[in-house]
C-alpha cells in the first residue's frame, strides 16, 4: 500500500479498459474454471464456488 | 466553470469506470450485453498400452454457454446465465497391473456414455455509494446428478476508491443418482454439500497496474466418493484452502495488458497445488486483440491414491485410483483472436491441455495411468444494445 500512489479518478482510464478487467472473458473464464475443477484435484480461488457436477 | 469541469471529468471518469472491462470500482453496467459462446473439448485416445482391452475414445463434449447482462433502474444489475453440454466416451473404470508390471487403465463400458448437463443460474446486484452487494442462484441438473446452489456476495470501495475488500459466501446441495445402479451393484443415491467462503482485496497501485490477494475456504461433506468407479474410497469431508493472487499491468508502448495469476491450494485429503498462468492481451489497432496464453499447474496425490485398484482391501478402506488424485503436472496453451465490430465483438479461441506425471513439481510415487490430454476450440460473441 505504501508503494501505491494516490490515482485520481479521471487517471482510471487505462484502468478501465477491457483488457486490463480481471476477467477479460467472463465466458472464457468460466468455460476454464469448470473444466479445471473437473480434471485436476484443485478449486477456489478469488470468487465464490458455484454448484458441483457429476464430471469425470 | 471550472468547478463544474471537474465535475465534469469525475462523471467522465465515473461512466469510464461503469465499462464493462473495469477493474477495479464497481458500478451498474451501463448497457445490457447479450454474449454466446460454443465450444468443443476433445480428449486425446489412450494407447493400447495404457488400456489393453475395450474402446479407447475418451470424452467428446460440446458445450454452449449463455448470458445476459443488464442494467435495471440506476442502481440495480441483472445476470442470467445458462450452460448446456453434450457428452460422450468414456472414462476410467478400474486400474489392473498389465503384462509389463506397469499399471493399466479399463475404460468403463464398451459402448462409453451419453449425458447431458443443463444449468441456469440468475444473479442481481444493487450498487451503493461505495460498493455493491448481489447474490444468485442457480440450478444444474445431469441424467445422474443435480446441484442446488446459490451465494451471497458484498464489496466496499475504501481509499479513494483505491482499495476494494469483497467477502462472498456459497452454498451447494448436490444429489447424485447413478445410472445402472442395480447392474453394476452402484449407490442408488447419494447427496453431498459443499459451503464456501471468500475474501477478496484489489488494489490499485498506479495508472496502469492493479494487484489482487484472495483466500478461500471450502467445506465439503457428504458422498465425495466417485460413484462409477468399481473400487473407490474416499472420506465423507474435505476442507479446501486456496490463496491466490492477480496481478494487471498495461504496457504503454506496446498497446498491450499483462495478465498473470498465481494460485496456492491444500485439501486435507493430502492434495496440494500450485497455479501460474499468465496472458498477453495485445491490441492491434482500434478493433483486433490477440491474445495468447499459458498455464503451467502441479498438484501432490491424495494420501490414498493407488495407481492399482487393490479389490482384496476392505471396501471400507480408504482408496482411488483417480488419476485427478495422483501427482501430475499439466501445461497448457492457448491463443484467442478477438474482433471488435462496433456492437458485436467475435472471440476465436484454440487451446491444449497436457497432463503429464513427468511434469510435476510434487514428488510422484505412483504415477498414474489416464492423465488427460485434451484440445479444446471456442466461438464465442457479444452484443451489446
Amino acid at each position: 500500500m505504501v508503494a501505491c500512489t494516490q490515482v485520481q479518478p479521471w487517471q482510471r482510464g487505462i484502468l478501465a479498459k477491457e483488457e486490463m478487467a480481471w476477467k477479460a472473458d467472463p465466458l472464457e473464464s468460466a468455460l476454464n474454471d469448470h473444466i479445471f475443477f473437473s480434471k485436476e484435484a484443485s478449486s477456489g480461488g478469488s470468487s465464490a464456488a458455484g454448484g458441483g457436477c457429476g464430471c469425470n | 466553470v471550472k468547478a463544474k469541469t471537474s465535475h465534469s471529468l469525475i462523471a467522465l471518469s465515473t461512466t469510464a469506470l461503469a465499462l464493462p472491462g473495469i477493474a477495479i470500482a464497481d458500478a451498474p453496467p451501463v448497457e445490457s450485453t447479450l454474449s454466446y459462446k460454443i465450444s468443443n473439448y476433445k480428449e486425446d485416445d489412450l494407447d493400447r498400452e495404457e488400456s489393453p482391452f475395450g474402446d479407447l475414445g475418451r470424452y467428446d463434449i460440446d458445450v454452449h454457454q449463455f448470458q445476459l447482462i443488464t442494467p435495471i433502474g440506476r442502481d440495480f444489475s441483472l445476470q442470467i446465465d445458462a450452460n448446456y453440454e453434450d457428452l460422450s466416451g468414456a472414462s476410467p473404470w478400474f486400474t489392473t497391473l498389465g503384462p509389463d508390471g506397469s499399471p493399466v487403465v479399463n475404460l468403463s463400458g464398451a459402448s462409453g456414455i451419453q449425458d447431458r448437463r443443463a444449468e441456469l443460474s440468475i444473479g442481481s446486484r444493487y450498487y451503493l455509494e461505495n460498493g455493491s452487494i448481489g447474490g444468485n442462484i442457480g440450478y444444474s441438473e445431469e441424467d445422474d446428478y443435480r446441484a442446488t446452489y446459490g451465494s451471497l456476495s458484498g464489496e466496499r470501495h475504501f481509499n479513494n476508491d483505491l482499495t476494494t475488500v469483497s467477502i462472498g459466501m456459497s452454498y451447494s446441495a448436490d444429489d447424485i443418482f447413478p445410472v445402472d445402479a442395480e447392474i453394476f451393484g452402484r449407490v442408488v443415491s447419494e447427496n453431498k454439500s459443499s459451503t464456501s467462503a471468500v475474501i477478496n482485496i484489489s488494489q490499485i497501485i498506479n495508472q496502469v497496474s492493479t494487484a489482487q490477494v484472495a483466500l478461500s475456504v471450502t467445506q465439503q461433506a457428504g458422498f465425495l466418493t466417485d460413484p462409477y468407479k468399481l473400487r473407490d474410497t474416499r472420506p465423507d469431508e474435505k476442507t479446501q484452502i486456496a490463496v491466490s493472487t492477480s496481478y494487471r499491468r498495461y504496457i504503454r508502448s506496446a498497446d498491450a495488458a499483462w495478465h498473470v495469476n498465481y494460485r496456492y491450494y491444500d485439501d486435507d485429503f493430502g492434495v496440494s497445488s500450485q497455479t501460474i498462468d499468465m496472458s498477453w492481451h495485445q491490441n492491434l489497432g482500434r478493433r483486433f486483440q490477440l491474445i495468447p496464453t499459458l498455464r503451467y499447474y502441479s498438484q501432490s496425490a491424495a494420501n490414498f491414491f493407488t495407481n492399482v485398484d487393490n479389490f482384496l482391501r476392505p471396501e471400507t478402506e480408504l482408496q482411488s485410483s483417480d488419476y485427478r488424485l495422483s501427482a501430475f503436472g499439466a501445461v497448457s496453451g492457448g491463443l484467442s483472436f478477438k474482433a471488435n465490430m462496433g456492437n458485436w465483438t467475435t472471440t476465436l479461441t484454440a487451446e491444449r491441455y497436457i497432463a503429464n506425471d513427468k511434469y510435476s513439481a510434487h514428488e510422484v510415487q505412483l504415477p498414474s495411468t489416464a492423465l488427460v490430454k485434451y484440445f479444446r476450440v471456442s466461438a464465442g460473441v457479444d452484443f451489446s444494445f
